[in-house]
């Protein structure tokens, strides 16, 4: 199989990584609440699976489902006293919480090895060759070479992490539970008044956000093999909003295809990746500008729905 | 050494309480965060550098060129990020912010791309006088920050409380709706606290480069953050919130490195940030708002 | 559910699509004909972003040996530089398109020990020889028998600096100041430690400080005050020159030792006056009485309108270094090549004698240098 670029594998696992990093802001969205700590919550989830797998030689799969686990139920320490905020406060606290996480992982040296960070993490695709040549197997029999082999294990791992993260929640949002999201997305106390348990429903959908946000962590361990704190700066947070913000914060596809994007064309033209940041600055400034809900919207969906289906609605 | 770092203290938070109060004017008119404030500070210690390195002027050029700079700043931040999506139907708080997020990201990369990412020399020309005062030696520089600190604030005081303008501001934090009703020309009342806020932001972004004598490219991410932290802590919207919460910050942060770890220095900010939310959500000097959650 | 399987079907065909588009045909190495020998070599450099100035002096050295090299004619490279911004998902991203797309024989670079973590393993899973000229984190060789370096590690050249500079100033109290934040000046500041424990110094207060940091009257007012003998510093040029001017300003005399971070002309530049007294070990000794040393600082500093500093230096040497052991192997061949690199040993470059050792590490003495009179001068 000459025509597997490990290149292009190596692209489009990066996008499927960012994907659900999309959807973990996008689900806080979905209930009104703007979280700006997803990258605190990533590296909860990064550094646990970094360090079960390299001081404790536990299993991959064991150290991503502790990761998100454990990103997960900070998102609902977080979420609860957030339930007091709203909006704009909402976002800044998140974002404080977001920088006390990386200061603690600065700090905290015995635990996390603080600035400089934790390397030789076991990389699953590298992991599952050792395993199956141990088994007899060997990547030449497909016709692929060994780095080629690693890098379509670890595309096709990621790309089923996502569809099933997808689906998941595309099937939650027609639930009872979406339902009720965007009944408080809507108008919080008209939900409250109708019988809606807010506060459940707030809290979940924060920790929603959060485990999400710490399996896209674990996996992202698991496929660079080293974290530092650096990875989950500020920055990493808004480029995380702006993958819904502009891909489109009102339907789940919409963060999907923004982070497909946005991963994507700095890497297609990396004569501009310098300009990376500055462009998205004024992306930003002209989407709220001129489409607020992103690129892709409901209504654009129905289009294209309905061209396919050839039933006006 | 406790008196002198009180001194650093004082000094470093009669300049964050100015940034702050950039801040919390926006909010208190447009119920909205600037979070491009921070980058226009930046700007502002960037032209007061160029100013006096490379033109060779004297302070008081520096002040005015940062002031007129920042100010115009102001006003293309509020005509092309702001104004579009006031009255918009859809567009809620959020995309205010996200909007002034761009522009934070815009200008931070902006200057990176102009000025570099180095250190850069601002230069002083009085940097080098200081007082011995018994135990402790105190700088003609800190003694001009702090007096500038504080007539800015009694003027921005005097000029709320007193003019004919100031009193149109309050009134137009107090209810937007009302005070056009009232014959307040609201697009020029926000036009005029969004620049005078940058306005204070680029004196501030002087005044930290005379405190400091080095500047980069990253001190408006650090100090929009931290310039958050203390309206937050003081109460968005209020003027003394601002000005107590500037001094308290600046304080806890040169003594916590000077008695604790200096590794959280940057924490405590936030850390702040979360402790008051959850305890006061409307901040020390803030007023419990109108509607129950805010 | 029709629907949007029909939605998944078009994005997940969009995302095969671009995920095969990749069709290439694999190359075979230049069969060595008579002479020359070509070889494509990627560079993954800190271009853009904030550290750009570090990626910039090692793109300038790379290309200044590259020109040299291919004027000679005996081995020409075509040169395929790409930017990390210092960031190890790009540096990764980037080591594939150079070894899957661009089919590069080896890799120079990345600039950070960050992204070298990230891209070694790769490289080495690969089989593509990679080589850092300035990653000195702890581990970076043993990431496998394709990764190389050829940047001193700290724990080199501290013990030096320091060892010299205690007997030199009979120290007995030490003060450590360093930055939490940054994975190299982190691990300086480990070796700052250790070295300070084994010469059995009493530590009197270890400060930290972030970067960017533009005020450290904080940790100097609170090293000042317990009067230390001297100040061990690991910092980047960029705070580092900074902390040297308001130290001095402030009144703290005591010679500074600084890691490999202070080697570097910007520091004189930021602190001007400032800056006499600091001690540093350094590979690099830009003023040295060495013809070499002298024309390539000339060479440089003509093409680049600055002096070099130690990135320069040693991305130059690694040029040199990756060339000879191509021109040892005989043809442009991954393997080759890396078997070649490994046996490298008293390659005579702009930073004094090297080799490799068993483990593909520096074997190499560093100079101690003290800034005296505004430039960097021997410290005896």
């Amino acid at each position: 199989m000459e025509w597997l670029n490990p290149y292009h594998l190596q692209v489009a696992s990066f996008m499927l990584i960012n994907a659900i990093l999309g959807v973990s802001i996008y689900v806080t969205l979905s209930t009104g609440q703007l979280s700006l700590g997803n990258a605190g919550f990533m590296s909860i989830g990064a550094y646990t699976a970094a360090l079960l797998s390299t001081q404790h030689q536990l299993p991959i799969p064991v150290g991503i489902l502790a990761g998100s686990l454990l990103a997960g139920a900070a998102g609902i320490l977080v979420g609860i006293p957030s339930l007091r905020l709203s909006g704009v406060y909402l976002a800044i606290a998140t974002l404080g919480f977001g920088e006390v996480v990386r200061a603690v992982l600065i700090n905290w040296e015995s635990l996390t090895r603080g600035a400089v960070g934790i390397a030789a993490i076991p990389q699953v695709g590298r992991v599952i060759l050792v395993w199956a040549r141990d088994r007899g197997f060997s990547p030449e029999s497909l016709g692929l070479q060994s780095n080629q082999f690693i890098s379509l294990t670890v595309f096709l791992i990621l790309l089923f992490s996502t569809l099933l993260t997808v689906a998941f929640f595309l099937r939650l949002s027609r639930s009872r539970v979406g339902r009720a999201y965007a009944a408080i997305r809507l108008d919080e106390s008209a939900a409250a008044a109708a019988g809606i348990p807010t506060t459940y429903y707030k809290v979940l959908a924060f920790s929603q956000g959060a485990l999400l946000s710490g399996f896209a962590g674990a996996l992202f361990a698991h496929s660079t093999s080293f974290v530092s704190p650096g990875d989950f700066t500020y920055h990493r947070a808004v480029e995380i909003l702006v993958f819904a913000v502009f891909g489109g914060s009102e339907h789940i596809i919409g963060p999907v295809f923004g982070a497909a994007f946005l991963t994507l064309v700095p890497e297609a033209l990396r004569a501009i990746s310098e300009y990376r940041y500055i462009l998205y600055g004024i992306l930003l400034v002209l989407m709220m500008v001129f489409r607020p809900q992103g690129v892709i919207d409901p209504a654009l969906l129905r289009r294209f729905r309905r061209s396919g289906k050839g039933t006006p609605a | 050494m406790f008196l002198e770092q009180l001194i650093n203290g004082i000094t470093l938070g009669s300049i964050y309480a100015i940034v702050a109060l950039g801040y919390t004017l926006v909010f208190g008119v447009l119920d909205i965060i600037n979070m491009a404030h921070g980058e226009i500070f930046m700007i502002g210690a960037f032209v007061g550098m160029l100013i006096m390195s490379k033109a060779g002027a004297p302070l008081p050029v520096a002040f005015l060129g940062a002031i007129v700079v920042t100010a115009a700043m102001g006003l293309l931040l509020e005509r092309f990020a702001l104004r579009p999506l006031r009255g918009r139907p859809g567009a809620s708080h959020l995309a205010s912010l996200i909007s002034t997020i761009g522009v934070s990201i815009l200008l931070e990369n902006v200057a990176h791309k102009i000025f570099g990412s180095g250190n850069h020399l601002f230069e002083t020309p009085f940097a080098e006088i200081s007082f011995t005062i018994g135990p402790v030696t105190v700088y003609l520089v800190q003694v001009v920050i702090l007096l500038i600190s504080l007539l800015l604030m009694a003027g921005l005081s005097l000029w709320l409380s007193r003019t004919r303008a100031g009193k149109a501001l309050r009134a137009a934090a107090e209810n937007l709706e009302t005070a056009g009703l009232l014959g307040v020309d609201t697009n020029r009342m926000i036009t005029t606290t969004v620049v005078i806020a940058s306005a204070m932001g680029g004196v501030a972004g002087v005044l930290v480069g005379m405190a400091f004598n080095y500047i980069n490219n990253q001190i408006g991410l650090s100090m929009g953050l931290k310039g958050l932290a203390i309206i937050i802590f003081g109460g968005m919207g209020s003027v003394y919130g601002a000005m107590a919460g500037g001094l308290i910050l600046g304080l806890s942060e040169t003594f916590v490195v000077a008695y604790g770890s200096s590794g959280y220095r940057d924490a405590i900010a936030f850390v702040a940030i979360i402790v008051i939310l959850l305890i006061k959500p409307q901040g020390l000097f803030g007023q419990a708002p109108a509607e129950a959650k805010r | 559910m029709k629907r949007n399987a029909r939605l998944f079907a078009v994005v997940a065909c969009a995302l095969f699509a671009f995920v095969f588009m990749g069709a290439e045909k694999a190359k075979k190495p230049a069969a060595p004909k008579g002479e020359p020998i070509k070889a494509k070599i990627g560079v993954i450099s800190y271009i853009s972003g904030q550290g750009a100035a570090y990626g910039e002096a090692i793109t300038n050295g790379i290309k200044l040996a590259r020109d040299e090299v291919n004027a000679k004619g005996d081995v020409l490279i075509d040169l395929k530089i790409e930017d990390s911004s210092g960031k190890q998902e790009q540096a990764l991203a980037a080591a594939q398109k150079l070894i899957n797309s661009e089919k590069v024989v080896a890799i120079i670079g990345p600039t950070l020990s960050n992204e070298m973590f990230a891209a070694g393993p790769e490289a080495n899973a690969s089989g593509v020889p990679i080589m850092g000229t300035s990653t000195t984190a702890k581990g970076i060789p043993q990431i496998g028998k394709f990764v190389f370096r050829n940047s001193m590690p700290e724990s080199q050249a501290i013990p030096a600096a320091a060892g010299q500079a205690v007997k030199k100033f009979n120290i007995k109290k030490v003060a450590l100041l360093y930055g939490n934040d940054d994975a190299f000046t982190k691990s300086g500041f480990d070796t700052m430690k250790e070295t300070a424990e084994k010469l059995k110094l009493n530590i009197v207060t270890i400060q930290e400080f972030q970067k960017g940091q533009a005020d450290y009257k904080a940790q100097l007012t609170k090293i000042a005050s317990l009067a230390p003998d001297a100040v061990f510093c690991s910092a980047l040029y960029n705070e580092g020159g900074v902390i040297l001017a308001q130290a001095r300003k402030m009144g703290l005399k005591v010679p500074f030792v600084g890691g490999n971070g202070f080697n570097s002309p910007k520091v004189i530049e930021i602190a001007k006056e400032a800056a006499e007294g600091l001690i540093v070990a350094t590979p690099w000794f830009g003023e040295k009485n060495d013809p070499k040393v002298k024309a390539f600082a000339a060479k440089y500093e003509k093409a680049f309108g600055k002096k070099p500093d130690q990135f320069a230096a040693q991305a130059y040497d690694a040029f040199y270094i990756m060339t000879n052991a191509l021109k040892a192997a005989g043809a442009a061949d991954r393997t080759k090549l890396r078997d070649a690199l490994a046996a490298t040993r008293n390659f005579q470059g702009v930073v004094g004698t090297f080799s490799f050792d068993a483990e593909r590490d520096v074997v190499m003495t560093p100079s101690v240098l003290v800034v005296k009179g505004g430039k960097f001068a021997i410290f005896n």
